[in-house]
């Protein structure tokens, strides 16, 4: 029983989260930054399916994300609200609390789409090119989206807020929590289940030998699809997430930088490590809301010592350059990440007596 | 006609940029099998250290001619420049390949580093734009309805003198023979008696000090600098090092000046927004075709 | 009764290079049978166009009467043909059972949602290929490794456990490639009565690629000699051993 620790140790805290939310005990940017803690867990999570797992080399993994947030966007306006695009509600708006994760599917379907596209190429590549293709790939969605007129164009897309709601005019909750809570919990479920089954093992032994896997009866194309699949799909369902909690989309949160913080987290988690890469996007997040108040606090400091001149303020920009100079020591001194390729279970075998991660 | 023949000159210009930038990646990528993700910054780099040094050659205290500023700059942009991308190398890759580190930390690092080459950039110079000083009296001339002025023709001829000269090292010096023979077979290059770490050394300060060329020619034509002008740029050239062929110095400027080629008559014929989407396309659809780009070698995997 | 594989007229270019000229073949069911040449002879080629991992130039190959030139390798492992590799290939960062549970992916069973589902059928299909796996090990003297990462085995080790990744796969027909590389003469020994153990156990054909002649010459019953591409000499080991071409072709050996 203990074992299963972990899996009443989630609800609980879930459940816990939940209610100090409604309660109003979190405040408002409290409850933005914890859910923004868990799109960013579901986005990293499953970045670590190919980048870490595959351990091929995908660096557009924002573009997924991308096509998840406006497909989700989209089918929740049409479903939930009228709108100048799509006309009157598809379904009465009271049943939006139900049907929400119809959004979050058809979102997660839809990037997954474009995953498959992508995977096409990959064949025959491997890491450079396939670097290339997922750069270029993140590019052409976001110009794309950028040139349909319909969905705003370059100026974004909005209109969520009201599907969000419309759920709490059911029932007052902080709804936006809740789904993302579900949606990572449906995330991690999803690759845990993957890898510990053969069929997802397939993956690791694509990447740890994939000549020895082609010639042992594994349909290695098969394998890669599948892998970019479930990776983007998971991307979309936290732009799902992301589209609805902002309640307003632009394609340019979803360029090659968001792609970056992708990378810079699964890294910091190590490649191949859920739990490592969870334990990176909850510490990566709270890292940059940290350095939010840090840097005035260092700019009064070093102003206060004569150590700045006058004329120079600490800017946020800073973040940027302390979290990448984090990194480029982390690959210097523990190149492994955190856990480095290993559960929290391996790394601390005492763990297993009350959690099973793998 | 004469619109495609304008656009022609305006991509060619515009391909040389690419192409300069993306025979850094090239020679890197040829010595160490690394994608040197921090390239495209280091144009940036080269690009503000331009202004810097023409900035200071102008001020008062020395008040150079504008010509005598222009020769000057050149080779200490070059120069300085070289000595980031070398910095970089030093103080960044290698103590990490020196490790045997999995290539793709290596990869991360220099994506990293560039991060930390803009960001850190506009964290210290502010957001205030930068100028470049006009270090060259503009002149068109006309070939028959086709206007052309002499910092185009400047630039292009830029680009291939630094294509023969490359040449020239890649295939007649011992170094730049090293080099070829890097890429071959890492452990060849003994027998050649010149020692890893120049060649590799030898190939950054190459790269970096062309990257640096293109950013002060860039700044020359669009005196407007600012951080992440060489993010963008360098993912470009980067794509286009890859379509030509990476590895190849001949394969960087055909994928420079194809993939600039391309977006000038998108750019020229269609509304502008489609630029990344048509150049995007038609370079993976290249690579679908030819993986290994236009002068790539195929690889074949060995049991 | 069709023979068990038969290449007819094979032919492999690689760009300019041509690594196998007019290659013919054929292996009935239960026989051991033996391929031999110089080095650079085309041998592992000829292995590898087999096993799908190069599409023919020209020629046929009839994998139990079935034509499986053009067939992708996991098509060709489904029909019952596995084999192992000159330098071993394993899955060094997952545990030796998991090496041996990956070679039952050609008959899983289930996809992708009953892995995520956990559906009755996937609790069935990863039980049996547990059961499997096990007995494999079992049958191997593998069981006490079976939690080891094969990266941290003696390289002796490691070839045992390619070979029993491939028997779990219940192949027809097993393809080695050059099994004695690299081991001593002590344990040379060892693995010639090993392979003639599986290939009784086991009931299948076995064709192998080997170097040491001790061990084509004590195992199998036909060999057939190929040199730059050709097949030169076909026989009985007692023929190979005293054919002219063949000692041509391996002037300077003292090892035949």
């Amino acid at each position: 029983m203990q074992r299963y620790a972990l899996n009443i140790l989630f609800p609980v805290a879930a459940v816990v989260l939940v209610v100090l939310a409604q309660v109003g005990w979190l405040d408002r940017y409290v409850l933005t930054v914890v859910t923004f803690i868990g799109i960013n867990c579901i986005f990293a999570v499953s970045l670590n399916v190919v980048n870490g797992y595959m351990g091929e080399f995908s660096c557009g993994h924002g573009g997924f994300m991308c096509v998840g947030a406006y497909a989700g966007s989209l089918l929740s306006v049409a479903f939930f609200t009228d709108s100048r695009l799509f006309g009157a509600s598809l379904f009465p708006p009271e049943s939006a609390p139900f049907l929400f994760p119809l959004v979050l599917v058809g979102a997660s379907l839809a990037a997954a789409l474009f995953g498959l596209i992508v995977a096409l190429p990959s064949f025959n590549t491997r890491d450079d090119y396939l670097a290339i293709i997922t750069i270029a790939a993140n590019y052409i969605i976001i110009s794309v989206v950028e040139n349909i007129d319909a969905i705003g164009g370059p100026r974004g897309f909005s209109g969520m807020k009201r599907a969000v709601n419309a759920m709490s005019d059911v029932a007052e909750l902080p709804w936006m929590l809740i789904w993302t809570i579900v949606g990572l919990f449906v995330c991690v479920a999803t690759i845990r289940r993957l890898m510990t089954s053969t069929y997802g093992k397939g993956i690791s032994a694509v990447s740890q030998n994939e000549v020895a896997a082609e010639m042992m009866g594994i349909n290695t194309n098969r394998v890669k699809i599948m892998a970019f699949m479930v990776s983007s799909g998971l991307a979309g369902l936290s732009g799902a997430l992301y589209a609805h909690v902002y309640g307003y989309v632009n394609a340019q949160s979803f360029n090659i930088l968001r792609s970056t913080e992708g990378l810079v987290m699964v890294y910091l988690g190590g490649m191949g490590s859920t739990s490592g890469v969870l334990m990176a996007a909850v510490a990566f997040t709270l890292l940059v809301e940290l350095l939010r108040f840090v840097i005035p606090w260092l700019n009064d400091l070093l102003h206060a010592a004569s150590l700045l001149p006058a004329s120079y303020e600490l800017s946020q920009i800073w973040k940027w350059v302390f979290i990448p100079l984090l990194l480029i020591l982390l690959m210097q001194f523990r190149p492994e990440g955190l856990l480095g390729n290993r559960e929290l279970t391996q790394v601390f075998p005492r763990l297993k007596r009350w959690i099973t991660f793998r | 006609m004469e619109l495609f023949l304008q656009q022609c000159v305006n991509a060619l210009q515009w391909g040389s940029f690419y192409a300069l930038i993306a025979l850094g990646y090239t020679l890197v990528y040829g010595v160490l099998r690394l994608i040197n993700f921090a390239h495209g910054d280091i144009f940036m780099v080269g690009a503000y250290i331009a202004f810097f040094v023409s900035t200071a050659l102008l001020a008062p205290g020395l008040g150079l001619s504008r010509e005598w500023t222009l020769a000057l700059t050149i080779p200490l942009t070059m120069i300085l420049t070289s000595l980031v991308g070398v910095t970089l190398e030093r103080i960044a890759y290698r103590p990490l390949m020196r490790k045997g580190a999995h290539r793709l930390y290596v990869v991360v690092t220099a994506l990293m580093c560039g991060l930390v080459l803009e960001n850190g950039n506009l964290a210290l110079l502010g957001a205030s734009r930068k100028t470049l000083p006009q270090l060259l009296e503009k002149n068109v001339y006309d070939f028959g309805g086709i206007a052309v002025t002499n910092l185009k023709l400047w630039v292009i001829f830029a680009a291939a003198l630094v294509f023969l000269v490359l040449h020239f090292v890649v295939t007649k010096t011992r170094i730049g023979m090293a080099m070829r023979a890097v890429s071959w077979d890492k452990f060849a290059l003994p027998l050649m008696g010149i020692p890893l770490d120049s060649v590799i050394v030898f190939t950054f300060t190459l790269g970096s000090g062309v990257a640096g060329l293109g950013g002060m020619l860039f700044a020359m034509s669009y005196p407007v600098l600012e951080p992440y002008m060489g993010a963008m740029t360098g993912w470009k050239a980067f794509i286009a090092a890859v379509v030509g062929g990476i590895g190849d110095i001949r394969g960087a400027f055909v994928g420079g000046f194809l993939l600039a080629f391309v977006e000038i008559m998108v750019a020229a014929f269609l509304p502008s927004t489609f630029r990344d989407l048509f150049a995007f396309s038609i370079l993976l659809l290249i690579l679908w075709r030819r993986p290994t780009g236009i002068f790539g070698k195929p690889q074949t995997t060995k049991i | 009764m069709t023979p068990l594989l038969e290449i007819d007229d094979l032919t492999q270019r690689f760009g300019g290079l041509q690594a196998l000229s007019n290659f013919s073949f054929f292996m009935e069911d239960r026989e051991l049978v033996g391929l031999i040449g110089p080095n650079g002879a085309g041998k592992t080629t000829v292995f590898n166009v087999v096993s799908g991992f190069y599409d023919p130039t020209e020629g046929d190959i009839r994998f139990g009467g079935k034509r499986i030139n053009g067939m992708k390798p996991h098509q060709v492992t489904a029909l019952g043909m596995a084999r192992t590799f000159q330098n071993i290939r394993l899955w060094n960062d997952m545990s030796v059972l998991d090496n041996i549970r990956l070679a039952r992916y050609a008959w899983l069973g289930y996809g992708f949602l009953g892995a995520t589902l956990r559906t009755k059928r996937y609790r069935q299909a990863e039980k049996a290929i547990e059961k499997k796996a096990r007995e494999v090990l079992e049958i191997m003297d593998l069981t006490d490794a079976a939690e080891e990462l094969p990266k941290n085995l003696p390289y002796g080790l490691q070839r045992r456990i390619e070979l029993a990744r491939a028997l779990a796969g219940n192949p027809r027909l097993l393809l080695l490639d050059e099994p004695a590389a690299g081991l001593n003469s002590a344990d040379v020994e060892g693995l010639i009565r090993q392979i003639r153990w599986v290939y009784d156990e086991f009931k299948i054909s076995i064709w192998m690629i080997e170097h040491q002649m001790k061990v084509v010459m004590s195992l199998c019953q036909r060999l057939t000699v190929v040199d730059f591409g050709r097949v030169i000499a076909e026989g009985t080991p007692e023929e190979i051993r005293n054919n002219p071409a063949v000692i041509k072709a391996y002037l300077g050996d003292d090892t035949l």
